[in-house]
């Protein structure tokens, strides 16, 4: 049953994803370069509904909640994923939609992130001693560090979420008195 | 020509689509699991390496095999590019240069492809990906989303900003 599931969530992510055209490398470098901020704006506005339907129904629901763990190489890979995220233009679930789309750029991207994959899994030995063991801090989540319930952090979150995407213009620079 | 369903005559599309998104997200994590894609690729490549004979890998005993629901929801994302692609009124893929350095399709080729191996080092040293990090990590108020997304941020901004610039 979970692996209908998962067809399902995939086929419905595919289609929002490549119906707000984050599949297109041209609109993630806009948006990096913050000339447009449709992408971002979309992602903290998916952020905020989650967060907050998340927690409100594992008061009724028994959710599969699953919260990585934080360690040095959280903030290492983070800092290099973004240099590729803005060399590709896509990230690693974009690049999968984009290939359906038939980009063959995309392809690329798939290929890249295989090789990437693999000398990660080679290295993995060093690299788990160096950065991963390290400074590692188990599942942390803010509702830990707060001591607070965790659907008050999550409403929170997700009130300071919503306020930046309507406080945020989605084009700046784009000065057009019809759009906001 | 001015129509409707052009995406830049639609400015405010990610408002649907967001609240869409999260609501997919929480139904995934209410059906089986927070929505991630990244170590799927490391599973693919095992499939490989477990090809050769007597190579052991305590990374790929960890990460285990392709047959899973995280493995179907990356093949639902192709299928799902593919139809979105197909019931658009786009006639034909669109080839794009993002960055100004790319007057040849080699440098765009480039480009992917060094993008593609910095993300899924990066993604996999992390643990997680845009959307195991940023978007199901945060969403369950993680540390680790955030400390994710604000490395991803900084680096891809500074980046997108320096390609940017003309020479």
């Amino acid at each position: 049953m979970d692996l209908l599931y998962g067809l399902l969530v995939g086929t419905v992510m595919g289609v929002l994803i490549q119906r707000v055209q984050a599949s297109s490398p041209m609109m993630i470098v806009r948006n990096l370069r913050l000339e447009n901020l449709s992408i971002i704006k979309f992602m903290a506005l998916t952020i905020a509904v989650s967060a907050t339907l998340t927690y409100t129904l594992s008061a009724w629901l028994p959710m599969h909640f699953a919260i990585k763990p934080t360690h040095l190489g959280v903030l290492l890979g983070g800092l290099i994923f973004g240099v590729g995220f803005a060399l590709a233009g896509y990230c690693p679930g974009t690049c999968v939609v984009g290939a359906g789309e038939g980009r063959k750029d995309a392809l690329v991207t798939i290929l890249g992130g295989l090789v990437g994959a693999l000398v990660f899994t080679l290295a993995f030995p060093a690299l788990d001693r160096l950065f991963i063991q390290p400074l590692s801090m188990g599942s942390v989540t803010l509702a830990d560090l707060a001591h607070a319930p965790a659907l008050w952090v999550a409403l929170a979150l997700s009130a300071l979420l919503l306020a930046v995407v309507a406080l945020l213009p989605t084009r700046p620079g784009h000065r057009r008195p019809s759009e906001s | 020509m001015s129509s409707p369903l052009k995406p830049e005559n639609r400015p405010h599309a990610w408002i649907p689509l967001g609240i869409l998104f999260g609501l997919l997200s929480t139904a995934s994590i209410a059906l089986f699991a927070p929505i991630g894609v990244s170590t799927t690729y490391p599973r693919a490549v095992g499939e490989l390496i477990r090809l050769v004979p007597g190579y052991s890998s305590p990374y790929l005993t960890q990460i285990g095999g392709l047959f899973r629901a995280e493995t179907m929801l990356v093949a639902g994302l192709l299928i799902g590019g593919f139809l979105a692609h197909r019931l658009s009124r786009k006639p034909s893929t669109a080839y794009e240069t993002p960055h100004p350095q790319e007057r040849t399709p080699a440098w765009r080729y480039l480009n992917a492809f060094l993008g593609g191996f910095l993300l899924l080092f990066g993604a996999r040293l992390a643990g997680g990906c845009t959307s195991g990090h940023v978007i199901s990590g945060i969403s369950q108020l993680s540390l680790s989303g955030l400390i994710f997304g604000a490395g991803v941020f900084a680096t891809g901004i500074t980046t997108a900003k320096l390609l940017a610039r003309r020479n």
